[in-house]
């Protein structure tokens, strides 16, 4: 791996931007590896890469069934953020969020991580109730998190409307500091290229058909366009797909899939210094480095793989933006796009061992998932090289709808699902 | 504005006020509030319609989403076992008797829902484009001709739509507490038509 | 938006109708007597198709009753549409009533 460096841009930059070259192979798959990882968004990736750099496991691959991060990870609103109410999710987001702050480096790519702040706005009493709750728990987690007033949230955030006579005012917010945004691409490319130059085999354009069990009922390898790949253990991270990919394993999941939407608008200068959730009218906004507004939608009501959605749902999201920020009213939208996004009973991921020997799942990450890429990358890794669940994954076993010992992020209302 | 108290009684008609539009004939929409309606919810499972095709006046047995009868007395099918009937303030406790008295012997129930809805009526050329503007179903001649009636969205208050006649007037019938919200949609949107609507 | 069609009222916008998940999930007469496994199966796991899918809707801005639908959810495209209590119609994906 040709490593970026201030000294290699200079020398590029003499050289007409000739030399950089591809930063993965395209490798023809093997008879077989010790792993193979389903999925080639930013979690399968992000797997990959821990398997070979902290497990020694480099005889793997990573199946993508069209092209890597070309799924939810290119699809997403970019938002970090670790400000979850229970522990064990907090343990993971912050997980995440404290690699997130190194992963450039760790890398050598930059991820574009900034840290911006997230603020998420209250509109009623119960919302500042919870909220304050939120900030509370998040402490005694270690999780930055704080209150602000309306004028304190409109000095961090000028363009907010804190007007008492909106229909949905303002009546405070709570802001991670630590939270902001990423480029969801270079995620993907990082990871890739990481996980490449320590040999592992990132094969896109392979569509996974089945799954072969043997007579013990472990897994004996999958079946794909490319043909049959040999391998004791496989790692499920398909995220809307699981479902389809854990049924040719005989497994049923407690998953279904939503259509979520995501809608830019054409670029401006910068207007807009930090991210901005608003789940009580349902709205998300940021602003990318190239100056687009990035607003995240809501889920449609029904199951689907269409990878698109109902219009009505984008223009809803878009009445609440022009209420908070009335001077986006007349700005125009460019591109508006749909991801298909896995969501459990109680809104918290599904990490670790399935009831098959050797077929490990990582899903269920609903409409919040790009945030915990390394985090769960990192726990997953374990999980699959160890055979036993990282501390920090053990409580989001696939199990917990059966002993009923649920992490009930739908129940703690700050979270927007 | 209309008004909205929650303190409305059987014994007071409700106050209402000038339409908000010129009854000019060259209008292409004026919206009105309608006076105070007797109404009712009656629900009736379709196998019980049997031998009481009718009652108080009104057809019963009538297709789905179809209003029948005049502007004094009316039944609209809302679904298999739902109707809103309506008729004049004052003669509540007749609908009411006389209802009970076609239905005797059979199951069910008859809910006076007189304060709870507020009558809006839209007319005029542009009427159905008015209404467009928050509701979306096709209200083509072809698809809702006179003598269609239904429950359906206007923005995002739930009303019931229903086509009286071919000027063609519309009637907006919605709960009493979305009745603002509801007219100050639909004067908003005839402005577009109608500019000098305050 | 998509078109339902219900099967009291014909097409309607469907922003009128609430979606209610996957149909044909009967409630186990005896919940006491399942194990926790096949209670949780009961409660949480779902078939989550890609492809023909059953599922509940109610025309909550309409007529209000409930229907079952067959949906490709990979097209979103209705394949038909049935009252509560019939049974499951046999039809498959490039049988699409247009």
């Amino acid at each position: 791996m040709r490593r970026f460096s201030l000294l290699t841009l200079l020398k590029e930059a003499t050289n007409a931007h000739q030399g950089w070259g591809r930063q993965w192979r395209a490798p023809e798959p093997k008879v077989g590896y010790d792993a193979v990882i389903v999925g080639g968004g930013g979690h399968g990736l992000a797997t990959a890469y821990y398997l070979a750099k902290e497990h020694g496991m480099r005889n793997i691959a990573v199946l993508e069934k069209g092209w890597i991060g070309g799924g939810n990870t290119g699809r997403n609103t970019t938002i970090i953020r670790s400000n979850y109410l229970y522990d064990e999710s907090a343990a993971i987001y912050e997980h995440a969020l404290k690699l997130w702050e190194g992963l450039s480096q760790e890398l050598n790519y930059n991820v574009m991580y900034s840290a911006r702040g997230v603020m998420m706005l209250a509109h009623n009493v119960h919302d500042v109730q919870s909220f304050k709750r939120h900030v509370y728990a998040n402490r005694l987690n270690g999780v930055d998190n704080e209150w602000l007033t309306p004028e304190e949230a409109k000095e961090f955030c000028p363009p907010l409307n804190i007007s008492k006579r909106l229909r949905y005012p303002v009546m405070g917010a709570a802001l991670q500091r630590r939270g902001g945004t990423a480029r969801h691409d270079a995620v993907a490319w990082g990871y890739a290229r990481g996980a490449d130059a320590m040999g592992v085999d990132i094969i896109q354009n392979c569509e996974v058909t089945g799954i072969r069990r043997g007579l013990s009922g472990a897994v004996e390898g999958v079946e794909t366009t490319r043909g049959f790949i040999r391998t004791p253990r496989i790692g499920v991270v398909a995220a809307g797909h699981t479902s389809v990919i854990m049924e040719k394993a005989g497994v049923r999941m407690p998953l279904e899939s939503f259509p979520l939407q995501a809608l830019v608008s054409e670029p401006v200068k910068p207007v807009f210094p930090c991210v901005v959730m608003s789940n009580a009218v349902h709205a998300y906004i940021s602003q990318s480095d190239k100056g687009e507004l990035v607003i995240g939608a809501g889920t449609d009501q029904y199951v689907s793989y269409s990878q698109q959605g109902g219009i009505h749902i984008a223009t809803h999201t878009l009445d609440a933006i022009c209420e908070l920020f009335p001077q986006f009213t007349r700005m125009r939208m460019l591109r508006n796009w749909g991801g298909i996004v896995d969501v459990t009973p109680d809104r918290s991921p599904i990490i670790g061992k399935t009831p098959v020997q050797g077929l490990f799942v990582n899903c269920g990450w609903g409409t919040g998932g790009f945030k915990a890429t390394p985090g769960s990358g990192h726990v997953f890794a374990h999980t699959i090289a160890k055979g036993e669940p990282h501390p920090i994954a053990a409580p989001f076993t696939m199990d917990r709808f059966r002993t009923g010992r649920l992490i009930d992020e739908a129940a703690a209302a700050a979270v927007a699902h | 504005m209309l008004k909205t108290s929650h303190a409305a009684h059987r014994d007071l008609s409700l106050p209402i006020e000038q339409p908000v539009t010129r009854p000019d004939t060259k209008a292409q929409v004026v919206i009105r509030p309608l006076p105070a309606q007797a109404r009712f919810s009656l629900r009736l499972n379709e196998a019980d319609l049997e031998g009481a095709q009718t009652a108080a006046g009104v057809t019963l047995d009538i297709p789905i989403n179809t209003r029948s009868g005049s502007a004094e007395r009316s039944s609209i099918r809302l679904g298999p076992n739902e109707w809103l009937l309506t008729g004049p303030y004052d003669d509540a406790e007749v609908i009411a008797s006389q209802i009970d008295a076609a239905l005797s012997g059979r199951f069910y129930t008859l809910v006076d829902v007189s304060h709870r809805n507020v009558g809006i009526t839209v007319s005029g050329r542009r009427a159905a484009e008015v209404l467009n503007s928050g509701c979306p179903l096709d209200l083509a001649e072809a698809a809702f001709p006179t003598g269609m009636a239904t429950r359906t969205l206007m923005g995002k208050a739930e009303i019931v739509l229903m086509r009286l006649d071919d000027t063609p007037t519309y009637q907006v019938e919605c709960w009493r507490s979305f009745s603002t919200y509801v007219r100050d949609y639909l004067i908003e949107a005839a402005r577009e038509f109608e500019p000098s609507i305050a | 938006m998509l078109l339902v069609t219900c099967p009291y009222c014909g097409p309607r916008p469907e922003i009128e109708f609430r979606c209610g998940g996957e149909a044909h999930i009967a409630r186990p007469a005896e919940p006491s007597k399942l194990s926790d496994k096949e209670w949780a199966e009961f409660l949480f796991v779902r078939t989550n198709a890609k492809g023909v899918f059953a599922e509940r809707w109610n025309h909550a801005h309409g007529c209000q009753r409930w229907f079952n639908a067959l949906r490709d959810t990979a097209s979103d495209r209705f394949i038909q549409t049935y009252k509560v209590g019939e049974k499951r119609p046999d039809r498959t994906p490039g049988q699409e009533r247009l």
